[in-house]
């Protein structure tokens, strides 16, 4: 593999930051292996999100118009694979990227590792790092026997940055086909926030919140006093208190935020292998002998609903004295 | 005699793919000298998000005309029959197994070219997985199923209906859903907001065992391409053990203020403040 392809996530013109975290991995890993960084961009929007990928540091942008749900974005992604040669392509971990990077690789029959958190290239070789097993295990896996390859890369790991890039954009013609899928309507049930998976600090409640309301009340306080997410841990998501977008953990998300605080959750196996590779971990918990202190950074043995508005203060405090 | 005739609801025919996992709820470890998992008292299980697959496809054949049926397709060894017999149990018609040495250590690729080949023999109306499985968590089976099948892939779905002849979704977003449609045959996944899978009765659990599970080859579907580690087009070259993340400060707060003082000191020592 020679180039890489950063297939570019928006909505409505607005890029999703693992997309802008792929953007720029694309050139690091472009110039190793002595090729171009490429983004390809599709959809209703395109024309907007280009303006933003012109800050990064890309040699071409492909957009193409197709509004075509998923398969407009795969044709353009092989489009350009075809047309440029041997290459990588970058998507990000999420709904829409595993979608479009598994579509791609199962059409052209090139190999797809998911959750990558590390890359390692020799000579035209490119190595996918990924925890396995919540972080138990590193596993390396080499792309092979195929021109292409594809990485889904884990969000908020790599870097997003912008610099004087001004990649030239090309026009990808439209293919005139009919899509089999129809986009009937699309729906807003919550004001549009961070992912638990974006998110560089993620709050998140157990069983010891006790019910829905803290979700969204101290916790939420405490999360967007950090600029951060909600996640919650089983127990909380199968009593109903929030919603399965927020779970953390075996059967929900797997995140390496920079830092992780866990509110009432004792962290059983299935909660600790979704979060235990964060870089820092925070407990709070009445109980100082949860599973959870064997792990983490720092267990306050205490009540969280006293503490958890005090610490939203002092940090919205401290965050004031720096802006 | 026209005038009673009914409008004929056809009967679909339902497949649901399911891998077997480690249980989800035990401590797994990684034996230093062979670095491969320890499955000693680690038991299989039934991949758990395959479970909202098996009931979305059971609601979706109890509301569907007579005669639509509910098919299980597993690539896996064939050791892992009594499992598969579980989804018999919730309810499922039949089962098909494609058990073959060839296929082991599989990649994603060479899963979905095998698991393919398998369903197409079946030639479903319907294909439903689930959107992940807790051992991969690669979620990318499901949209690579749809490409190699040629079938419209309506994944991440939370609601799944079907009617004259299309199937409709509420796929799930960061911020709520799209409602997608496509016509038959169609590929879905659902999520675990969809529904709440049921536990095999008695009576399913008996009548399991005398339903047929079906044991193909990779041979039987005609596939010749090299699959299994040999064919793999992501090849693990490396597995290493992390150190284990120590156990960290334990402090008692006796109230609020306390608590977060010693957080909010915390977080300065680590410059996040």
């Amino acid at each position: 593999m020679q180039h890489v392809i950063a297939f570019i996530e928006h909505k409505h013109g607005t890029i999703r930051r693992s997309s802008l975290e792929a953007a720029t991995q694309a050139r690091t890993l472009a110039d190793q292996l002595g090729g171009k960084a490429h983004a390809v961009v599709a959809g209703a929007g395109a024309a907007q999100a280009v303006e933003t990928l012109k800050r990064y540091p890309l040699d071409q942008i492909h957009v193409s118009d197709e509004d075509r749900f998923l398969d407009g974005a795969v044709d353009a992604v092989e489009a350009v694979a075809k047309a440029v040669g041997p290459a990588l392509v970058l998507v990000g971990n999420t709904m829409i990227g595993r979608d479009v990077g598994s579509r791609f690789a199962a059409r052209v029959d090139c190999g797809i590792n998911a959750d990558v958190v590390d890359f390692k290239t020799d000579g035209g070789q490119v190595s996918c790092v990924m925890p396995k097993l919540g972080g138990l295990v590193i596993t390396t896996c080499t792309l092979t026997g195929s021109d292409y390859g594809v990485a889904a890369i884990r969000p908020n790991v790599f870097a997003a940055k912008e610099t004087s890039g001004a990649g030239e954009v090309v026009q990808l013609p439209s293919s005139g086909k009919a899509s089999a899928v129809t986009v009937e309507d699309e729906v807003e049930e919550a004001a549009a926030e961070l992912g638990v998976e974006e998110a560089s600090v993620v709050v998140s409640g157990g069983r010891g919140m006790g019910g829905p309301e803290p979700f969204t009340t101290i916790l939420k306080d405490l999360a967007d006093a950090f600029g951060g997410a909600v996640g919650a841990s089983r127990a909380a998501v199968d009593a109903g208190w929030v919603s399965h977008g927020h779970q953390v953990g075996q059967t929900g998300k797997t995140i390496s935020p920079q830092l992780y605080i866990a509110v009432g959750i004792s962290g059983a196996i299935q909660h600790k292998v979704g979060m235990r590779t964060s870089e820092t971990i925070i407990a709070i918990n009445k109980d100082g002998n949860v599973p959870i202190g064997e792990f983490a950074d720092l267990l306050v043995v205490g009540d969280a609903f006293a503490i958890v508005p005090e610490l939203t203060k002092l940090v919205r405090d401290a965050k004031a004295v720096h802006a | 005699m026209p005038g009673f005739v009914c409008p004929e609801v056809p009967a679909l025919k339902i497949l649901v793919t399911v891998k077997l996992v480690p249980d989800t709820n035990a401590d797994k470890r990684i034996d230093p000298a062979t670095k491969r998992l320890v499955r000693t008292g680690v038991e299989t299980v039934l991949n758990p998000f395959d479970e909202y697959a098996i009931e979305a496809a059971l609601q979706l054949k109890e509301q569907l005309a007579d005669g639509s049926t509910v098919t299980v397709v597993s690539m896996t060894p064939a050791s892992g029959k009594e499992i598969v017999r579980k989804a018999l149990a919730m309810g499922a018609d039949d089962a098909v197994m494609l058990s073959d040495d060839a296929l082991a250590g599989s990649d994603l690729w060479g899963t979905a070219v095998a698991l393919a080949a398998a369903i197409k023999a079946q030639s479903p109306d319907l294909v439903i997985t689930g959107t992940q499985s807790t051992d991969a968590i690669s979620g990318d089976l499901p949209g690579m199923l749809a490409e190699k099948l040629g079938l419209p892939g309506l994944t991440n779905a939370r609601k799944v209906e079907v009617a004259d002849g299309r199937v409709r979704v509420q796929r799930e977003t960061e911020t709520g859903y799209m409602t997608l449609s496509a016509p038959l045959p169609a590929l879905v996944s659902v999520t675990k907001s969809a529904n709440e899978p049921r536990y095999p009765s008695l009576k399913g659990i008996m009548g399991a065992k005398k339903k047929e599970i079906k044991q193909v080859a990779a041979a039987d579907l005609g596939l010749t391409v090299a699959l299994g580690t040999d064919g793999a087009k992501a090849q693990l070259t490396d597995l290493a053990t992390p150190p284990a993340r120590g156990k960290g400060r334990v402090i008692q707060a006796a109230d609020g203020a306390e608590g977060a003082k010693a957080i909010v000191d915390f977080l300065k020592e680590r410059k996040f403040l």
